[in-house]
């Protein structure tokens, strides 16, 4: 288990982090899913012993990582958002390294898993190729590498697939659920709802240093305003009648942008067609109807005021 | 191999006596950085050879002042270059926290002051292999053969490095602006290696120098070594004065940063 009590960092009057508390499970996904500069890399960075919290307490399985940071190093794998790799060095033995540096395994079992692990990248071709050599994406899975073949306690990745193209998203994806699945606790940040969404058990959302909320995926939609979003196009020029859709107990808002009205609502499918015939008998025209499930994207913006970008 | 019985690292899987076992890793990684760059070793073994001939040498001859002033010269040369090579772990440091590769190795197992440790005694083992054939060079052509008076010339070495290295990294992990960074260290490594009596006696050097030479660490280096092989025994104080520069720049040194460093307020 992992605790953070009201941690904060400043970096000279910025907080970049600030009072952030919340406690991470074992074995658990726990996405940190916030825009650029929200303070995911330095929450990540003050666990990880890099950076020393100049507020508050971070515990990583009971031990403070001030008092006692060598110990939570030990449990700890990090593959950073900029790859850190030696760059004269082929990712065969940047991997072969970093597993001498944080595991007991034997020569033969370094090199059965560093080969397991580049092979399932398609890196094993690649694997003498100077990595300063390589393009961003492959030099990336090389990064988020280290930490799969280290399979730590703790597995951190700092938004493992930046750069990387769909099918490699997908892999990675994979390969992190069953990290998990053996027995990690996996921390991932990202700036991609989708990528929050899809891989994580918890979604923490993260915006100028503060946490706004935490729970599943699932729940974070739910609790946004019903839970689904009902996209209607109207007539040019038609003016949506807003009080007669509140009077709905699962209608819990609505907006007009133009001819764009979006409803944000509970049991949506039952009451489509009610809205479509309310709406009708008003002699309102509307052009188009679109349900669909409320995202992330449409939750970020309801705790925020802003969208992800 | 199933996928489940592939999990392993745990806490306390990795002993104390891991620690010493990463510490010499890290040293090795340092000793290995050298010799991606062959050539440098070779031409700067090449230019070593050159001044000692080309220019000891002749002007030797003409330095009658001096006896043996040869002798003098060579041993001091092999000094001073190894305390040159000390200072480089520095800028390897350095540039590993521009590109951030620092902060990686931070977030590996070892405890702070044994990482530093570790990359001095890298450093000083690299600046050590890398002077050796030189040192070779001088005894070969000076007739040093007492086996008691190369090992203390070799302890000499050896403590110079370690101490060079040391604050070479202290500089490196306490002077953040990349600019100020480079003329510290030239500097330091101007006054360290230059203001001492490795290449000059006190008496024939300028009256500015004098009076900081008799305290340069590479000055106790130099005068202890030439004492070891040229027979005049034990340089006690030398030796104390070496041992005093390494405890600082070592002991202190790693315990003050380490402390920066432990826990992370580097960055
Ligand atoms: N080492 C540092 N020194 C000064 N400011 C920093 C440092 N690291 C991050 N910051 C600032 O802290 C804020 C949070 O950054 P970061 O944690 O990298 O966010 P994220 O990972 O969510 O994009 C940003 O405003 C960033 O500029
Ligand atoms: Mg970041």
């Amino acid at each position: 288990m992992i605790g953070f009590d009201k941690a904060g960092k400043r970096f000279g009057t910025l907080d970049a982090v600030k009072e952030f508390s919340m406690t991470i499970k074992d074995e658990e996904i726990l996405g940190l899913l916030g825009p650029n500069g929200a303070g995911k890399t330095t929450l990540m960075l003050m666990m990880g012993t890099v950076y020393r919290p100049t507020s508050g307490k971070i515990s990583v399985n009971g031990l403070d990582v001030v008092q006692h940071p060598n110990d939570v190093r030990k449990m700890i794998g990090i593959a950073f958002q900029d790859p850190r790799v030696d760059g004269i060095l082929g990712a065969f033995d940047v991997l072969n390294w970093h597993l001498k540096m944080t595991t007991n395994l034997d020569k033969a079992e370094r090199e059965t898993r560093v080969e397991k692990v580049l092979k399932a990248v398609d890196l094993w071709e690649a694997r003498n190729k100077r990595t300063w050599l390589m393009s961003g994406g492959m030099r990336k899975k090389v990064e988020d590498c280290k930490v799969l073949a280290q399979r730590p306690k703790i597995a951190v990745f700092d938004e493992p697939t930046a750069f990387l193209d769909v099918p490699s998203r997908l892999l990675m994806w994979k390969m992190i659920r069953e990290l998990r699945d053996e027995g990690s606790t996996v921390i991932v940040a990202t700036n991609m709802m989708d990528e929050a969404e899809r891989l994580s058990d918890r979604v923490a959302i993260v915006n100028l240093g503060r946490l706004v909320a935490i729970d599943t995926p699932e729940q974070l939609k739910s609790k946004t305003k019903g839970g689904e979003v009902l996209e209607l196009t109207l007539g040019d020029g038609q003016e949506c009648p807003t009080d007669l859709l509140t009077q709905f107990s699962e209608v819990q808002d609505v907006t007009q942008e133009s001819n764009k009205v979006t409803i944000y609502l509970s049991g949506g499918r039952l009451l489509l067609p009610k809205i479509v015939e309310t709406l009708t008998n008003r002699g309102v025209k509307i052009d188009s109807v679109h349900l669909k499930e409320v995202t992330l994207e449409d939750v970020f913006l309801n705790y925020t005021g802003h969208r992800l970008e | 191999m199933s996928s489940s019985t592939i999990q392993v690292t745990d806490s306390s899987e990795l002993s104390a006596q891991t620690t010493s076992r990463l510490v010499l890793q890290m040293a090795r990684r340092d000793i290995a950085t050298l010799f991606r760059t062959p050539w440098i070793i070779i031409s700067r073994s090449l230019a070593f050879i050159i001044q000692l001939f080309v220019f000891a040498y002749l002007i030797s001859g003409l330095v009658i002042s001096y006896p043996d002033y040869f002798r003098y010269y060579a041993v001091g040369a092999v000094v001073s270059t190894v305390a040159s090579i000390s200072f480089i772990i520095g800028y390897d440091i350095f540039e590993e926290a521009e590109e951030g590769l620092l902060d990686y190795l931070l977030t590996l197992p070892i405890p702070r002051r044994e990482f530093i440790i570790g990359r001095a005694l890298g450093g000083a083992v690299r600046a050590m292999i890398y002077t050796i054939p030189m040192f070779v060079i001088v005894a070969v052509l000076e007739n040093f053969a007492n086996p008691l008076s190369l090992i203390g010339a070799v302890l000499d070495l050896f403590l110079i490095a370690f101490g060079v290295t040391g604050l070479s990294i202290t500089v490196a992990v306490s002077v953040r602006s990349a600019n100020r960074f480079d003329v510290v260290l030239a500097l330091l490594e101007l006054a360290v290696t230059r203001a001492s009596t490795a290449l000059y006696p006190l008496n024939f050097l300028p009256a500015y120098v004098k009076v900081f030479a008799p305290f340069s660490p590479v000055t106790f280096a130099a005068d202890s070594a030439r004492a070891a092989l040229t027979g005049l025994g034990l340089d006690v104080l030398g030796l104390v004065g070496l041992l005093a520069f390494v405890a600082i720049f070592l002991g202190l040194g790693a315990t003050f940063y380490f402390r920066r460093l432990e826990g992370g307020v580097y960055a």
